[in-house]
């Protein structure tokens, strides 16, 4: 099966499911952490299988299986008002402000391979664009007003969980990503 | 009880601008995640709002406890203390006060909270506890200028891969944790 194939396996896989009918994550097809296998973190910050860094991240291999299930399903779970693909837009548009380059072109070729890629994004999208951007430059910008707008935007609470659980992810995995990327330029300066 | 620059080590309240999930209408699936994520999550407004998207506060919660409670690695005192610095630096008051009590619980002294409430960019009462809030400080403003000289400190005090990864997770973590808190709702009992 080709990886676009795959991508669209994998989403209509999530979708027959409800939320309560999902297993726990011990029994889905996330990937689990191995010391053979690279998630996105890894190809976020060019580690590669057999590289020390890429191993001693494996020392938390809860952190790293959590995270990378944390992506799958903030950005794949079904959310009643918030489609995958306009969360794609939200992570990319993220990412492109806060200046993590690597992670901004991982999403844009999630969102190229997305099946709702082509459909129009939802009315409420420039709304939700506002919010992640404010949310990802300067957390202390979050009031009321900002929820208030999305809910005049047309999100009820259960999908203004599932945006800021995203966008509040990003500022995660960007700052995963970018310590890494530095330890690597510090091995780097360093006899191998 | 250290009060200073609108921040403190008291027990606050946090009160939702959503509508927090009312237990009697929670479903198996989300008594089963507010169960794995916290003792106390079946009363706290944070977590029955999270609520509302049980797979993502699972992996939240999987993520959060491996970062902050794991054996081994980095000292949970210097986790705490990374946790502690992230959040005065984005200005969440509420995450302020838990994680100033749990360093002292940790680490049985308040010195380095005051110092990190007073003038976080100064503060430390050794070079590790410098290295560590100067990291925190850098990865949670500058993620994308960070390289290798902001690595350089921590090897310098002797810290190995794995607890500069520690770090660096409960750095990004606490990008992920504020984000939600100041957010989605604010703290109650702070009186300026």
């Amino acid at each position: 099966m080709g990886r676009r194939a795959a991508a669209f396996a994998r989403v209509a896989n999530v979708t027959r499911a409800t939320f309560d009918r999902l297993p726990p994550p011990s029994d889905r097809t996330i990937a689990m952490p191995s010391d053979d296998s690279a998630d996105v973190i890894d190809r976020a910050a060019g580690l590669a299988p057999g590289d020390p860094l890429h191993s001693a991240r494996r020392f938390r291999a809860k952190v790293v299986e959590a995270t990378e299930a944390s992506h799958e399903a903030l950005l794949r779970q079904p959310v009643e008002g918030l489609s995958t693909a306009d969360r794609l837009r939200v992570a990319l548009h993220a990412c492109t402000i806060a200046g993590a380059r690597t992670l901004a072109r991982h999403y844009e070729g999630q969102l190229a391979e997305t099946s709702g890629a082509d459909a129009p994004s939802s009315p409420a999208l420039p709304a939700m664009l506002q919010f992640a951007a404010a949310l990802t430059t300067d957390p202390r910008r979050g009031d009321r007003a900002a929820i208030d707008a999305l809910r005049r935007a047309g999100l009820d609470d259960a999908a203004i969980v599932a945006l800021a659980q995203l966008v509040a992810f990003l500022s995660y995995q960007l700052r995963v990503v970018a310590g890494l990327q530095a330890m690597r330029a510090s091995r780097a300066g360093v006899a191998p | 009880m250290i009060r200073r620059n609108g921040f403190t080590d008291e027990t606050l309240e946090w009160r939702s601008w959503l509508e927090p999930l009312q237990i009697a209408a929670a479903s198996p699936l989300q008594l089963e995640v507010l169960d794995e994520s916290h003792p106390q999550s079946r009363t706290s407004p944070y977590y029955l709002t999270l609520a509302h998207q049980p797979l993502m506060l699972r992996h939240r919660s999987a993520a959060y406890n491996a970062i902050m409670y794991a054996p081994g690695g980095l000292p949970r005192a210097e986790r705490e203390l990374g946790a502690m610095v992230v959040s005065v630096t984005n200005g969440c008051v509420y995450c302020t006060s838990v994680h100033a009590q749990r360093f002292e619980q940790l680490a049985r002294r308040s010195d380095t909270v005051e110092q990190v409430f007073a003038d976080p960019a100064s503060a430390g009462t050794s070079e590790r506890e410098r290295a560590i809030v100067r990291f925190a400080i850098a990865l949670t403003l500058r993620p994308a200028e960070l390289g290798a000289d902001d690595i350089a400190p921590l090897r310098a005090v002797g810290m190995i891969d794995e607890e500069i990864i520690d770090l660096l997770h409960a750095v990004a973590i606490f990008g992920w944790a504020n984000r939600l808190m100041q957010n989605l709702g604010e703290p109650e009992g702070v009186d300026g």
